[in-house]
């Protein structure tokens, strides 16, 4: 009698899925028409709707493994600024090739998240004051790296000009529909869910947000995972960075402020648990999309953005009240 | 003693969890003024059937009436507003509040001005444990203290409730002889104070000592009912079993072989000594291949902690002495790195810290040996599957699927997880810390099959417990503790319980009064 049927659960399990398809629903009811077309499936506007949220999801990937070990990592808008400062300076500045200044951009992410993960697991600092300090450093230092303001990028092969193969980053589109930094965020999204499905590490990533201490009597390298993580949302927020300067041809000091908050909410709703050792990468790509679509359809129909706001709170918690309901096992 | 309206009353009581039937149609009474002893092994339902008395449980099938007039629970506060306490098994204390905080946690008293009265609070507290026999500072936090002083405070709180149904799930898991003989004059002097008792354990001297009356549980279904002073050990365990059972626990002494752990004057100084920790100060003692080693010792003596030591989970701190791992000196300073080395450790407490519960049987299993299953940290399922299944076998461990999560199974089965993921990376040298506890009969057997085979196959065991029995009848050898030393070694064909608890307690204590 109490033996719940497994389509609850089922629709439980993949609440956020079912939410994104929900709300897709939903957006075709709402959109404005123009000659009958609905104007929210258009091909343009659904391209706009992922490219949109490409940055975010794929922030919103690494800040997945963040709180699945039971932390969280509040330093990522910050770190995507920095990499999109870094990317100007490095191309347009200093003159440095495409490859060279990506990969240093890269590397700097992945070092940035690295140093945090030493900070929380060796010594043992909480992880939201560890990436809180991150945040303010990551800002403080790409201000100095572009000495305050934004960076223009122009392209061409002069002097104080951005190689043209980066422009093609933003502007090239896969099959002529999907735009590259949609491609990105689809890569990105897919290799987490295949490296969270079959590797070994990811076991000892579940066990330790699941259960450190057991976790550690098992043998699991538990400061290794940590460090690796937070390395890992590093690489991915300074990904986001290098897509962010290319989408819109700046890097600016006060770019991606906030984006921290739009993936933690993409998580949630994707039905991770903030607690740890619970949760997956495809749940937060849907809430992603979730949250894009939602952004797309209010502004379609020209709705406030104060509104916007409002909608986009009452979405979180519901999807957080969902979780609460969802059923023991 | 017992009084003809029944105090609790439940009538065919039905529960299921999934696909497991944890009790079917039970019907179960308390008198007030009695002590009714519940047996059974572990999911058997038992734990289910008092859940469900004590609010915790509130979907089930059929009634429970108190004093006569059927009673419907929304939660434990309502079983508690009816005169319903339970001791769980799973203490649920808040680690970083103190004793006396954790004993009025919820009705915290106050004074004239509304604050909380602290100096009350462990005034009381005090008269409260000291009630109970023990003497813990109430100021001390919870976390503090080790498992069996925790249950001891959960008693004391239960007491503190003044409750008219006690419900005590395996109170003396983590007692030692002399705090259990306490509890059971404070259990009598309830049962004159005409507080009905529901005692569950899986320790038959005990029922003997303290129940009025016995019920047996098997499968969900009650068994039989009898008179625990008119029945026998070997009947009671075969009617919770279905099967006779050898009462007595020996495993057969195998020739051991070479050295193959050796304990030189171990000393640890942590940096930061911890209140109640009793750090190694002077241990020596040596494992052999084959050998399975007792560890006994009061609570507080040390056991847990060498344990700890030679697993490289001890704090930090100055080492001095030497440890020797077949003629080799090791230094272990991770779980990691011990069970590189093959030393293998389970955990006192399993929920705390052996399991993920709301991960799967298979991830829970597996989890020290990913590497086994695969190449460049990538997990082949098939092997992962193959081997846990095999080890469930080897286990005889009770599952549904290997993807139900580990919290589902009952406690000797948990247990029986946590051993297979050590067996797993097949270790040299097994260290065990209470492995028996809160664990029923059946399982009990079957862990103590376990390790004469695996003793049998070379293994070296290092078994702390505070079941003597347990150590008499399993181990070859028992090194006895006390305050962080080894005070004595006994082989366990020449001397008996009397002898350890002597040792442990040191020759001023008079064995009489403990035993």
């Amino acid at each position: 009698m109490t033996e719940k049927p497994s389509v609850v659960a089922t629709l439980f399990r993949f609440q956020s899925v079912f939410g994104l398809l929900a709300v897709f629903v939903a957006a075709i009811i709402f959109s404005p028409r123009k000659n009958g077309a609905i104007l929210f499936v258009s091909a343009d506007n659904l391209a706009n709707v992922v490219r949109a949220v490409s940055e975010i999801g794929i922030i919103a990937v690494g800040m997945t493994f963040v709180i699945l070990i039971g932390g969280i990592d509040l330093s990522v808008g910050a770190v995507l600024g920095l990499a999109a400062v870094g990317s100007a300076v490095l191309m347009v500045e200093n003159d440095w090739g495409f490859l060279p200044s990506v990969l240093l951009v890269l590397v700097t992410g992945t070092i940035f998240g690295a140093l945090q993960g030493v900070a929380t697991a060796m010594i043992g600092i909480q992880s939201f004051i560890v990436t809180l300090a991150g945040l303010q450093i990551a800002r403080g230092l790409a201000r100095i790296w572009s000495g305050g303001q934004g960076v223009a990028i122009s392209y061409g092969d002069g002097p104080k000009e951005a190689p043209t193969s980066f422009a093609l980053l933003g502007e090239r589109t896969f099959g002529g529909l999907v735009p590259i930094p949609v491609l990105i965020f689809a890569v990105v999204a897919i290799a987490a869910v295949v490296f969270l499905r079959v590797s070994a590490f990811s076991r000892h990533l579940y066990a330790v947000g699941g259960n450190e201490k057991a976790a550690r009597l098992s043998g699991v390298p538990v400061v290794r995972v940590k460090i690796a993580v937070f390395a890992i949302c590093g690489l991915l927020a300074s990904l986001a960075g290098i897509v962010h300067a290319v989408q819109l041809n700046q890097g600016s000091p006060n770019d991606g402020i906030g984006y921290e908050l739009d993936a933690i909410a993409a998580v949630v709703i994707g039905g991770t648990s903030l607690a740890g050792g619970r949760g997956s990468v495809a749940g937060t790509v849907a809430g992603a999309l979730l949250l894009g679509v939602l952004n797309n359809i209010l502004a379609l129909n020209n709705i406030d953005s104060n509104i916007q706001l409002l909608i986009k709170g009452l979405v979180i918690v519901a999807a957080a009240a969902l979780q609460r309901l969802r059923p023991a096992s | 003693m017992r009084q003809d309206a029944a105090l609790v009353r439940m009538e065919r009581i039905g529960k299921r969890y999934g696909g497991v039937q944890a009790c079917r149609a039970v019907d179960f009474t308390l008198g007030a003024g009695e002590v009714h002893a519940l047996l059974g092994e572990n999911g058997a339902g038992k734990s289910t059937l008092m859940k469900i008395l004590s609010g915790d449980v509130t979907d089930f099938d059929g009634q429970i009436e108190i004093d006569g007039t059927p009673v419907s629970f929304g939660g434990p506060t309502d079983a508690q507003a009816a005169g319903i306490a339970m001791i769980h098994q799973e203490l649920d204390l808040v680690p970083g509040l103190s004793v006396a905080d954790n004993i009025f946690l919820g009705r915290e008293l106050r004074t004239p001005l509304r604050t909380v009265d602290r100096r009350r609070m462990d005034r009381e507290a005090r008269a409260l444990l000291e009630r109970s026999g023990v003497r813990i500072d109430p100021r001390r936090p919870v976390g503090d203290l080790r498992v069996g002083e925790q249950q001891l405070v959960t008693i004391a709180k239960a007491i503190s409730l003044d409750a008219r149904v006690l419900i005590m799930d395996e109170p003396t898991s983590a007692l030692t002889t002399t705090e259990v003989e306490r509890l059971f004059e404070v259990i009598r002097e309830l049962r004159r104070a005409g507080v009905g008792i529901v005692y569950i354990s899986h320790r038959m001297e005990e029922i003997a000592q303290v129940a009025d009356r016995a019920t047996v549980l098997r499968n969900g279904e009650i068994v039989t009912s009898f008179d625990p002073r008119k029945l026998s050990t070997a009947e009671v365990v075969e009617a919770m079993v279905g099967r006779p059972v050898q009462t007595m626990f020996t495993t057969p002494d195998t020739d051991t072989g070479d050295e193959l752990l050796r304990v030189d004057d171990l000393k640890l100084t942590a940096r930061r000594p911890r209140p109640g920790r009793r750090d190694p100060d002077g241990i020596s003692l040596t494992v052999r291949a084959g050998e399975i080693v007792g560890l006994a010792g009061l609570l507080g003596a040390g056991r847990t902690e060498l344990l700890e030591t030679l697993y490289g989970v001890a704090p930090t701190g100055t080492r001095s002495g030497r440890i020797l791992l077949q003629g080799k000196e090791i230094r272990p300073r991770s779980p990691r790195q011990a069970l590189a080395q093959g030393i293998g450790l389970v955990p006192e407490d399993r929920r705390a810290s052996g399991l993920v519960l709301f991960h799967s049987i298979l991830a829970n299993t597996v989890l020290s040996s990913l590497p086994a299953y695969g190449r460049l940290g990538v997990i082949a399922r098939r092997l992962e599957r193959g081997a846990s299944v095999k080890m469930a076998d080897r286990l005889r461990l009770k599952f549904g699927r290997l993807q139900d999560e580990v919290g589902t199974l009952s406690g000797g089965n948990q247990q029986k997880v946590v051993f297979g993921r050590m067996l797993l990376t097949e270790p040299k040298l097994l260290l065990l810390d209470e492995p028996t506890r809160g664990v029923d009969v059946g399982a009990k057997a079957e862990i103590y099959r376990l390790l004469g085979e695996l003793a049998g196959q070379g293994l070296g065991v290092l078994l702390a417990s505070s079941e003597l029995p347990e150590l008499i009848g399993v181990c070859d050898r028992v090194v006895v503790l006390r305050d962080g030393r080894d005070v004595a070694s006994f082989s366990t064909a020449d001397s008996g319980e009397g002898d350890l608890l002597a040792a442990a307690m040191g020759e001023a204590a008079v064995i009489g009064d403990v035993l």
